[in-house]
């Protein structure tokens, strides 16, 4: 491939544009955390639901669940570290987006107390955003509808009542991760 | 039409397509820069040497595991001199 004398305006141009568009495309698409954590996030939410309508204690118990999931994302953000073989400015804008949301909702959570537990609101508005960059990063239409219901839920979420925010939220996770997470994973890249 | 006094580091096809893609990238390992563009090992490592003592690119070699993982990034002199290599064709273009 070194023709290094003999290369023409035409060549060199068509060397710059192939390699951009190999390159371009390669933010990674990966559907495995939105499916996750679409799935415990709606379990824990028709769980409390279906806990505190039959009188159950301690319905947030259920939240337990994130544990194990917190331990597998952790595994697998580590066992994946250095795997992409090449990776691009936006997928790691895309990461340090998803950790800032991230440290919001630890905080957030282990401040509760302090806002009555009211978190279901919150917690939906502030979900929209890091949801709606990576859409945009993407450029992947079903997940910026899927920041839209988080937004209109999370406004729905503030009126209803404390009992219904549950199946709100649920239903909020399965427009705003699990449809979209389906639609990515089934999608084949460019 | 042939060019004299385009930079002659980047004016050779597989030197050129390496910067390009590095262009866009965060960062790239060996084995993706070989394959996209499509050039052999010996050949791209050489390429890869003179980018680098250019200082057009830098060059982290680590271990994956027990394999050896090259990893190349442009740097902030390799993007001007790649700009200026863009703006000389555009004049070119423009003649």
């Amino acid at each position: 491939m070194e023709k290094q004398e003999t290369m023409t305006i035409e060549q060199s141009l068509d060397v710059i544009t192939r390699m951009i568009n190999e390159a371009k495309g390669k933010v990674q698409r990966n559907a495995f955390y939105f499916l996750l954590w679409g799935w415990v996030v709606v379990i824990a939410n028709v769980g409390v639901y279906i806990l505190s309508e039959n009188g159950y204690q301690h319905p947030e118990m259920i939240w337990a669940i994130t544990i194990p999931a917190w331990m597998v994302s952790l595994w697998r953000m580590y066992s994946k570290r250095s795997s992409p073989e090449a990776s691009t400015h936006l997928g790691r804008l895309s990461g340090w987006i998803w950790l800032g949301y991230g440290i919001s909702l630890a905080v957030l959570i282990a401040f509760g107390s302090r806002i009555n537990y009211q978190l279901n609101p919150v917690v939906l508005l502030m979900t929209a955003i890091p949801t709606f960059a990576t859409g945009a990063i993407l450029r992947f239409r079903p997940l910026v509808a899927g920041a839209m219901t988080f937004w209109v839920l999370g406004i729905v979420c503030f009126i209803v009542s404390k009992e219904m925010q549950p199946l709100i939220n649920a239903g909020a996770f399965v427009g705003g991760y699990l449809l979209p997470g389906y639609l990515l994973k089934n999608k084949k890249d460019e | 039409m042939m060019f004299k006094d385009l930079d002659p580091l980047l004016h050779s096809q597989l030197r050129l397509a390496v910067m390009s893609l590095l262009l866009s990238l965060e960062k790239a390992d060996f084995t993706f820069i070989k394959e996209k563009t499509q050039s052999t090992a010996g050949n791209l490592s050489i390429q890869l040497d003179k980018l680098s003592e250019a200082g057009y690119i830098t060059i982290e070699k680590t271990f994956k595991g027990k394999k050896p993982l090259t990893t190349c990034r442009i740097t902030k002199k390799g993007i001007k001199a790649f700009e200026e290599y863009v703006n000389n064709l555009k004049q070119y273009i423009q003649r």
